[in-house]
């Protein structure tokens, strides 16, 4: 049994319009998507902005409602209107985001942002809860001096270990991972995903980990999905994905890590362009008519891919 | 089995008491201090707080040593007597009534009604634009038409009407019909800022930690509106005191027999007084005018702390 499973999962906003305020037209932010996730595991959800891998991520957490879909978690549905009002979900599935300034709230000491999933799941005496804060920091690589400091007086990277620390408090069983590193360089962001893979190994947690950065990907996860306009194009292990890549979207994403071989440069670049001529010339086939990826076809049996159906 | 976060980290509660210490010595300067260290530097400000809060005191406690029915009695011996003499040190009106009395009196009555207009009105303002910016969606269109309908009306007339058909009108009942007519500024004001506030990722990790809605509107996301609201304040306070006198300048405002700083402007309306008989009515103007002046300096002082503190 895995730990969450979601089953053909839709978020479609409506576009209003015309006289009346109709509803025109839907984007379909999210369109039928199925994965599941196992304990322990970090799965890694890939895709160019706009192709609604964060929402899909918001939608398991209960920050956005889906229109259609099921979530389940440890085999069992999770009620999406009362996604919110559902304790031991809430406790379990707890989310990073990217902008770590922006999701500490300015106002609040660093003590009260870690302590309040503490606050409203658990019932902690005063004392109780500034250790398990203190223990927390220290989990994350901080010093106690920080427990009466605000967010500002943090560097982006102590931020991102402080939203961290906040997800964990609770020991939730999966985390989502909402680009976490995105925001942050190249040094700080090492320094994050070693942190976040410590946790793992100590505190058995599954992350969903959103990103576009393939490389972060590699590093992170085992399982990857590939996401396209709302839809995955493909599905597989991280060996599959990096180097069996069978949709023409994950040849052009792979193709797009930047080189720093100067020597070839001429090389990649040749590459890179051949790889955007098949992607323009071959949209047809791995695209139907309204420019949506066709259903996932079982390739090996780790490895899914959205090929056109073969009848 | 998952590990439980005491088990991974060196901390214990042995700890607690030491690491406490330390962080206190670490610990960022609280708001009050702020505030108090912005008075202390800005000399204007401080003198400002000192002359408002001194002449409240003591217009409300040298009011309770006045008869007022016997100071409004009319005495035709001192018709306006000149100031200066041993028995008005501010002179007389033209019923022989002392205006230093009056004005004692009076300021009390017009600075309780501003103090009750302000404390209702923001207050509901406050909470009418936070819930109607923070929910959105329907909740904001009924609340927001609801406000429209408030703004349509002509504000002056009808509290004109209201005031001459109610049976029991005294200063209460003044002050909250005013407050009825005067919070839709404040809640336009303050939705426009939790409509972007609410936006923020503090408050979708709030959601996420299991914080219910209620507590995010006002634990939340009021403590960063906070400069908002308190500049709103002191300056809607500064507004209100202008409310009563106006009103009572133009005789719709306390009872025959109560002074306010409006009647006592209102002896301005009659030439003779103006040229000749100064004493009547340019106290009250005076006091009008520093008081408001002060109480924008404070304003001010109160936004520079608050911005410091939300840097």
């Amino acid at each position: 049994m895995s730990l969450l499973e979601v089953r053909n999962l839709k978020v479609h906003y409506p576009i209003r319009g015309g006289f009346w305020n109709r509803i025109v037209d839907v984007v379909k932010a999210v369109d039928g998507i199925n994965f599941s996730i196992e304990q322990g595991q970090t799965y890694g959800l890939v895709g160019e902005s706009g192709s609604g891998k964060s929402t899909t991520g918001k939608t398991i957490v209960g920050l956005e409602r889906p229109t259609s879909g099921q979530i389940f978690y440890q085999g069992q549905e999770v009620q999406q209107n009362k996604l919110r009002n559902s304790v031991d979900y809430q406790r379990n599935v707890q989310m990073i985001f990217q902008d770590s300034l922006s999701s500490l709230n300015p106002q609040k000491r660093i003590l009260d942002i870690i302590a309040e999933p503490l606050r409203n799941f658990q019932n902690l005496t005063a004392d109780q809860e500034k250790l398990r804060v203190l223990q927390l920091l220290d989990i994350v690589g901080l010093s106690a001096d920080s427990l009466y400091k605000y967010p500002r007086q943090f560097s982006g990277g102590q931020r991102q270990r402080i939203g961290i620390a906040r997800a964990v408090a609770t020991n939730p069983k999966l985390i989502i991972a909402d680009e976490p590193v995105s925001a942050l360089d190249l040094s700080v962001q090492a320094q994050i995903l070693n942190f976040m893979k410590k946790i793992q190994r100590e505190l058995n947690i599954s992350y969903l980990f959103i990103s576009h950065d393939l490389g972060v990907v590699r590093h992170m996860c085992q399982q990857i999905a590939i996401m396209h306009r709302g839809r995955l194009v493909e599905v597989g292990t991280r060996d599959d994905i990096y180097n069996h890549p069978q949709h023409i979207y994950t040849k052009r994403l792979l193709a797009a890590i930047p080189e720093t071989n100067v020597n070839s440069r001429q090389e990649h670049r040749q590459k890179r362009l051949e790889v955007e001529r098949i992607y323009n010339e071959q949209q047809a086939k791995y695209y139907d008519s309204n420019g949506a990826a066709f259903a996932l076809q079982p390739v090996s049996m780790t490895h899914f891919v959205a090929l056109a159906p073969t009848d | 089995m998952a590990a439980k976060i005491p088990e991974v980290t060196q901390i214990s509660e042995s700890d607690l008491v030491r690491l406490t210490q330390e962080a206190r010595q670490e610990a960022t300067p609280t708001f009050g201090k702020i505030i108090w260290r912005e008075f202390k530097n800005n000399r204007l400000a401080l003198t400002s707080l000192v002359l408002v809060i001194t002449f409240i005191l003591f217009v409300i406690i040298a009011a309770l040593f006045i008869n007022t029915p016997k100071m409004m009695t009319t005495n035709i011996m001192d018709y306006y007597s000149k100031p200066f003499n041993k028995n008005f040190i501010l002179g007389a009106d033209s019923g022989g009534r002392s205006i230093a009395k009056q004005l004692i009196v009076g300021s009390r009555n017009s600075i309780c009604i501003a103090i009750g207009l302000t404390v209702i009105s923001s207050t509901w303002g406050i909470c009418w634009g936070m819930i109607s910016g923070y929910f959105g969606g329907k909740v904001d269109l009924v609340m927001q038409r609801v406000y429209d309908f408030m703004m349509i009306l002509p504000m002056l007339m009808t509290i004109i009407v209201i005031v001459t058909i109610i049976p029991t009108y005294n200063s209460v009942t003044l002050t909250l019909i005013l407050s009825v007519f005067y919070w839709m500024g404040t809640s336009r004001l303050i939705r426009s800022r939790v409509l972007a506030e609410s936006q923020k990722d503090y408050v979708a990790a709030s959601k996420t930690s299991g914080t219910s809605n209620w507590k995010i509107i006002f634990r939340e996301i009021m403590p960063n509106i906070s400069s908002l609201i308190i500049v709103d304040t002191t300056l809607s306070f500064a507004e209100n005191i202008g409310v009563e006198t106006g009103l009572s300048y133009l005789g719709f405002g306390l009872p025959l027999g109560t002074p306010s700083l409006g009647t006592l402007i209102a002896n301005a309306n009659d030439p003779e007084n103006i040229t000749t008989y100064w004493w009547t009515w340019l106290p009250a103007a005076l006091e009008i005018i520093i008081l408001c002046l002060a109480i924008s300096y404070i304003g001010q002082a109160f936004r520079h702390a608050t911005n410091a503190s939300q840097q």
